[in-house]
């Protein structure tokens, strides 16, 4: 799960507390994924229970510190070198399409043109974030949109493909 | 500031009159960065040549940072162009037996002025093609002669860019180069921007979307409309 090992990179830095990983997390996605406490505590009490990391004693805010262990470190990389694969299925339209084929429905015209509006509407969010973050000089969230926008693109492909069919 | 009123152009072919714009009226704030979408023959591009006084309307006003342009010589009109305009073109109409440095400083040269060699400079790293000054254009791929555009467009730092379908030749990471370049330089100088396009890829980067159909304004949005999207992406499929 990306949570645990954004958390883990976080740590890889330094230690740091409960809330500043929640602001580390944050600032590391651009506020583009909120995360709230809780889900940070019970990721870092899983992440404790496995050894991946420790806790260390309350700072003078009385707030409790995480450092990352060896065996964390190495469960990092670990997934950091796992390639990522991608299921036919992943894209819940794509099961949506097959189902609505299934039951013959009829109104797959307007499924089609609701779904490429919706790419559309993240087209338009996506290259505005990508102004943003060219403009801020993040360059690597900047290639991650680029990702994001290329896929977009292929799927209003599909979606236009699919139209001259139907 | 760009005002135009009741815009109106028609084109004669043979003995037939043909309407390209019908009544255009639009008004684009100092520093602004505008896009202009809609289909081929909407008379999107007869506009900003319009604005751009590349050509004379049949009837109607446009006033560039209140002065009208329509009413003037065709001289004071070459003027106002160099001094108020820059203009970067989907074939980026660069001049093939000039050098990069050349192009950039045309312009300039072509109003009897002088360039500084600072600006210059600075004008290339910008479009980061330091070191290319003595290419020729057909020693550069089409994003690097758009970068070059760019840089001849702004090397009078005109207070308004139009720039017509200026990623229509360029694939999808060079257009986004070409976008982010632009939107760096809106960003600093603050120069009005008016961009047609048809990319929905470019729509993002613009403050606000005038939607052009059949020779008239059919609808605007602006980005901090709260439905912005929705309208657009509605519009657009």
């Amino acid at each position: 799960m990306s949570v645990k090992h954004s958390l883990l990179a976080l740590l890889y830095e330094k230690p740091r507390h409960g809330y500043e990983l929640k602001t580390g997390f944050e600032a590391l996605v651009e506020g583009l994924w909120p995360l709230n406490a809780g889900q940070v505590y019970t990721t870092l009490d899983r992440l404790e229970r496995d050894s991946f990391v420790e806790s260390l004693s309350h700072d003078k805010k009385d707030r409790k510190q995480y450092t990352i262990t060896q065996a964390g470190k190495e469960e990092l990389w670990f997934w950091l070198n796992e390639p990522v694969g991608r299921s036919l299925f992943k894209d819940e339209f794509y099961i949506k399409f097959l189902c609505a084929s299934h039951v013959s429905y009829d109104n797959k015209k307007s499924m089609i043109r609701d779904q490429k509006e919706t790419i559309l509407k993240d087209i338009l969010h996506l290259t505005h974030l990508r102004k943003q973050m060219s403009l801020s000089g993040n360059d690597t969230m900047k290639l991650l949109i680029e990702g994001a926008l290329l896929h977009l693109e292929a799927d209003m492909k599909w979606l236009e493909r699919i139209e001259e069919e139907l | 500031m760009i005002n135009v009123v009741s815009l109106t152009k028609d084109y004669k072919t043979g003995k037939e009159v043909v309407p390209v714009l019908k009544g255009v009226d639009l008004s684009i704030k100092a520093g602004e960065f505008v896009c202009i979408m809609g289909p081929s023959g909407s008379g999107k591009t007869t506009l900003l040549h319009l604005l751009g006084g590349l050509d004379t309307p049949t009837s109607g006003s446009i006033q560039i940072n209140g002065k009208e342009l329509t009413s003037q010589s065709e001289k004071n009109r070459t003027l106002l162009r160099r001094k108020e305009m820059g203009f970067v073109f989907q074939n980026y109409q660069l001049l093939p037996t000039l050098t990069v440095y050349e192009n950039i400083i045309f312009p300039l040269h072509a109003d009897g002025k002088k360039a500084s060699p600072g600006d210059v400079d600075e004008l290339l790293n910008a479009v980061e093609l330091k070191g290319y000054e003595n290419r020729f254009p057909h020693e550069l791929s089409g994003g690097q002669q758009q970068r070059v555009a760019i840089a001849r467009s702004l090397i009078h730092q005109p207070s308004i860019l139009l720039a017509d379908e200026p990623t229509g030749n360029l694939d999808r990471k060079r257009s986004g180069d070409i976008l982010d370049l632009l939107a760096k330089f809106h960003y600093e100088q603050k120069q009005t921007i008016v961009m047609v396009t048809h990319d929905m890829f470019a729509a993002g980067y613009a403050d606000r979307i005038i939607l052009f159909k059949d020779g008239v304004i059919e609808a605007e949005v602006k980005r901090e409309d709260e439905d912005y999207a929705r309208f657009l992406a509605r519009f657009m499929a």
